[in-house]
């Protein structure tokens, strides 16, 4: 492992031409003659940085050769991710290496887009945003440290305060719950210390809390301690982490919060739970619940309540959760309130959730994205509030539903500015195209939302020159729009790496490993990849809040399916859908490649008439989409589940014209508490078109038949075998 | 020859390392994956892509069964009586098992796959004529076949400046398989040689164990008594050159799949463990 993390700065920093990258010097065979100093011909060197592939900020070390960066794996100092990524940041290179890649900043001019240097786009910025004012929006995914700082520093500049933070995959349900009933949004959720993780459609070895690695090192601890932890997943369409599960449940969407309250109805009076910590009205509403009349309502078995509330009885330890497919209905905040009441029931707060102490740096702390502000930014346009706006990490014109009309209100906005290092729906749309860097050739700091119980700011260090010379990263773009608004605040600093570096400079003197030298500091630093961050102690405080009902939506007979649009580790949200590993890489459940399909229950299939490979459509009252059917038993019968990631209309040579976009035929409706889009809340109906389609996966067996693969064994023979 | 020379040599031949038979290894690399930690989420596999240079072969290739991923993750679904998988997903990543008796070696009309020092079943590419009767004798179906020259399209400019210059691009008409990161063991043997000292467990790994998030993936040398490998093969009593375990506890998790045809793989499997409700 490399010692010396002033080589990182040295690899980007230097303006010296290039004797370094083969590719850049192939006539120029002399190269070797005259290597830097830190390229040993054919000897790897580790670099660390950080990962942006989601919001996760895991640590990495990228293995760099001749000046090209080959590998990624994580950072074992990293007490995220502990040395460990997954596939997506495995992927990582390839986006960096895309061939797609933009490489000019464009303007769009009648139409056609024109190339021109960055002096020009800027010009053509400056000129709108000086009139614009507090009518300039950014519209961003995740974001945080630095950036999030001049991104604040640029709105501020202009009297705005229009920041709109969008992640399709995201917990703003959930951390709006543990807002209100625990005082903070993000405690840390000890998954490695439960005894038993009741999760409603948690989906935490993938999507849920954008922090697959760091919840799977814990899944290990979980699964290896003494107590050998059990996992229920109780979900609409098995998940990833649902494959995991001990026992799998499917539930028919919309009812797992009265699931929830029989749970805590049969706590309370059959295993005599505490209530103090409850509100008499919360009590009130449990008692209402009892364990028959919610079977009735969502069709989970009395006996296979009465057997959850026992075993949630009996462990010491428990973690209940819930993820996007309890979330994203009109009574998500109400079933997100309803199983956190279960966590005060069984005292694991304290104990399994705990508290992760006040972050010291709140500027650098992660502004976590939900789809309410995909609602409230189309509401802005359309009212033509806006007259500038910055896109970034986001593709909103690819996420938004057909209903919400973005297309429409982009078309309200003056001047529209895209930030991307590809070309997407949304760059389609934009008037101004600036090429970003990608994050192997970039600075910044990253705050993950999801913080271990060591807090960490993650340090991203550019592992190789650009390769395109007219690419910008995120930081150094904001630092020239902050040029523009405030020249003597922020004309001291030559680029991004200068703040970067005069930043870390005015930390407190407890974050320099060197006392005496800041240079010194400022390379252990990189070497290292985060900085360790304490904090201050902020314990949990449990509020006796109201819990109000969460209702199940009626049945329509019209559209009596339950639309499922599920999100996947590997293609996220879409946005890595034009990396073909993650395309090849077998869904986790379904095992099909470079496409979309429809799951649905053997016997909702047979009830229609349809068979594995049937081209159906599946119609919402805001559109309809046409896809094959896959029969999966991991699903609810009422539901029908279709991966969201693919349906790009333009997204480069690997993702454009595979699948379809389950997102665009949602309803509107919204969580009636927080204001997010209800995605689990669409209904739809599904009929058999006369076409057929081959479904390309991986294996051809969906079982061992009778050969001894996989072996499963009950854990009370392991506990004798291995005293687990 | 004698007849009880030919004999003595083929017991001795079918022996493992630890029953003094007739493999003289310097090292025997070899995995144990513990089934109930792994999750399927593809970083082992997706790692695998970006170490060994695997070509992208895109859909329809895909559905004529030329993909290339040397690691693939299973699935299986089992209770395939009940109405609902209550059990979750089996998930098993398979890859080459480096068995010490393979059967893919003696098939081998060019003696392009061998066994190495190292107890690797080592595949040498310019050897390779293409006659795929490796593949067709192998019991995994872990061996691919180049059906094109996928670096044509694989690796558009400039996806090719990813590809790891520490070994090759395959051309086609080349059998291809995993290596146990065999670069990696290069890499790390050359360093342990040039600092006079053992190859230490641990200091290297193979890319799929170095990803997995949840550590299911265990690599390292067999002959090295205190390694984690070794350690774990131990504790399940799994021993290698049997084609039948002698456990003090049967029901200890480790096997190895295929076991029964002694072909004696070099991985040993942890059973996955679930809790009734």
């Amino acid at each position: 492992m490399m010692g010396w993390g002033g080589a990182g700065a040295a690899l980007s920093g230097c303006d010296l031409p290039t004797t370094v990258t083969l590719e850049e010097g192939k006539e120029d065979v002399v190269s070797y003659l005259m290597p830097e100093e830190y390229v040993i011909p054919g000897v790897g060197v580790w670099y660390a940085s950080t990962c942006t592939q989601c919001a996760a900020a895991c640590g990495t070390h990228g293995r760099v050769r001749e000046g090209r960066v080959l590998k990624m794996e994580g950072n074992p100092v990293s007490p995220l991710n502990k040395g460990k990524l997954c596939m997506m940041g495995q992927a990582g290179v390839q986006g960096h290496y895309h061939p797609d890649r933009i490489t000019e900043p464009q303007i769009r001019k009648n139409g056609s887009l024109t190339r021109v240097s960055w002096d020009q786009a800027f010009a053509t910025i400056q000129e709108k945003v000086g009139a614009a004012g507090e009518k300039v929006a950014w519209f961003t995914g995740s974001i945080s440290g630095h950036q999030k700082v001049l991104l604040d520093n640029h709105l501020g500049a202009l009297g705005s305060n229009n920041h709109f933070v969008h992640e399709v995959l995201n917990t703003a349900v959930w951390q709006a719950v543990s807002k209100d009933m625990l005082g903070d949004a993000s405690p840390n959720l000890r998954i490695d210390k439960s005894d038993l993780v009741l999760s409603f459609g948690a989906d935490f070895l993938g999507t849920w809390m954008s922090s697959p690695v760091h919840f799977a090192t814990q899944y290990a601890k979980f699964r290896t301690k003494k107590e050998r932890g059990m996992l229920v997943q109780i979900e609409p369409k098995m998940t990833l982490t649902g494959g995991s599960a001990d026992w799998w449940l499917p539930s028919k969407p919309g009812s797992e919060g009265l699931i929830a309250l029989a749970l805590a109805n049969e706590l309370i009076t059959t295993y005599s739970k505490d209530t103090t910590a409850l509100s008499d009205e919360t009590v009130a509403l449990i008692k209402q619940n009892d364990v028959a009349s919610v079977a009735k309502a969502t069709g989970m078995s009395a006996e296979q309540i009465k057997k959850l509330a026992a075993l949630a009885a009996r462990k010491k330890n428990v973690l209940a959760l819930a993820g996007a497919p309890v979330e994203g209905h009109t009574n998500g905040y109400a079933a997100v309130s309803a199983i956190m009441v279960l966590n005060v029931l069984l005292g694991s707060v304290g104990k399994t959730i705990e508290s992760g102490g006040a972050f010291p740096f709140a500027q650098l702390q992660a502004r976590s994205g939900n789809s309410g502000d995909l609602l409230r930014f189309t509401e802005a346009a359309k009212a033509s509030k806006l007259d500038v706006v910055f896109f970034h990490g986001s593709n909103p014109v690819y996420s938004a539903p057909n209903s919400v009309g973005m297309e429409a209100a982009l078309k309200n906005v003056g001047l529209k500015v895209a930030i991307s290092q590809f070309n997407n729906e949304t760059t389609a749309m934009a008037d101004v195209i600036l090429p970003e860097s990608s994050y192997l050739e970039d600075w910044g700091t990253h705050v993950g939302s999801h913080q271990a119980e060591q807090n960490v700011i993650g340090m991203q260090q550019p592992l190789m020159e650009k390769l395109y010379e007219n690419t910008k990263g995120l930081g150094d773009v904001l630092l020239a729009l902050l040029k523009q608004a405030k020249q003597a605040e922020y004309g001291q600093y030559a680029d991004y790496y200068a703040y970067l570096r005069h930043a870390f400079s005015s930390m407190p003197a407890s974050y320099k490993s060197d006392p005496a030298s800041d240079e010194h500091s400022w390379n252990n630093v990189l070497a290292n990849g985060v900085i360790n961050v304490e904090t201050t102690d902020q314990p949990l405080s449990v509020a006796k809040v109201a819990l109000s009902a969460p209702a199940i939506s009626a049945d329509d007979s019209q559209y009596p399916l339950h639309l499922v649009p599920s999100g996947r580790l590997g293609l996220w949200d879409g946005r890595h859908a034009n990396l073909p590993w993650l395309q090849e890489a077998p869904d986790q459940i379904s095992k099909v490649v470079w496409d979309s399909w429809a799951e649905l229950h053997p016997n909702t299939a047979k009830k229609l008439g349809i068979k594995s490979g049937n081209i159906i459509k599946v119609q919402s009252k805001q559109g309809e989409v046409k896809l094959k059917a896959v029969l999966l038993k991991s699903t609810h019968p009422d539901v029908i589940a279709i991966p969201m990631g693919q349906g790009h209309t333009e997204y480069g040579r690997y993702a454009t014209g595979l699948g379809v976009n389950p997102l665009k035929i949602l309803a509107t409706e919204t969580e009636s508490k927080t204001g997010e889009l209800a995605m689990y809340a669409t209904r739809v109906k599904v009929s058999k078109t006369n076409d057929d389609d081959v479904v390309v996966k991986m294996g051809s067996s969906d079982t061992q038949m009778g050969r001894k693969f996989v072996v499963t064994v009950p854990v009370a023979q392991v506990r004798r075998t291995e005293g687990v | 020859m004698s007849l009880s020379n030919v004999l003595n040599n083929w017991s001795e031949f079918r022996k493992g390392a630890e029953e003094g038979g007739h493999h003289k290894y310097e090292h025997k690399w070899a995995m144990a994956i513990n089934l109930d930690l792994c999750i399927g989420c593809n970083a082992c596999s997706t790692a695998c892509y970006a170490e060994n240079n695997l070509a992208v072969v895109g859909k329809e290739r895909f559905e004529k069964g030329q993909a290339m991923h040397w690691l693939r993750v299973e699935r299986y679904w089992d209770q395939s009586e009940k109405e609902f998988p209550e059990q979750g997903a089996s998930y098993l990543p398979m890859m080459c098992q480096q068995c010490n008796s393979a059967t893919c070696e003696p098939v081998c009309p060019v003696a392009a796959t061998y066994h190495t020092p190292d107890g690797l079943n080592a595949q040498v590419y310019n050897r390779c004529i293409g006659s795929r009767y490796c593949s067709n004798n192998c019991p995994f179906r872990v061996r691919y076949f180049n059906f094109y020259s996928y670096y044509e399209s694989s690796w558009p400019e400039p996806l090719h400046m990813q590809l790891n210059p520490d070994l090759t691009v395959r051309d086609k008409g080349v059998m291809e398989k995993c290596t146990f990161c065999i670069q990696r063991i290069r890499t790390a043997k050359d360093k342990a040689k040039m600092e006079d000292r053992k190859v230490i467990d641990g200091e290297f790994q193979t890319a799929c164990a170095q990803a997995c998030p949840t550590s299911a993936i265990v690599f390292g040398d067999s002959m090295d008594e205190n390694s984690q490998v070794s350690q774990l093969w131990k504790k399940h009593e799994v021993k290698m050159g049997l084609y039948k375990q002698n456990k003090t506890e049967p029901q200890k998790r480790g096997y190895r799949i295929f076991e029964e045809l002694n072909v004696d793989p070099s991985i040993m499997y942890l059973e996955r463990v679930r809790e009734e409700a």
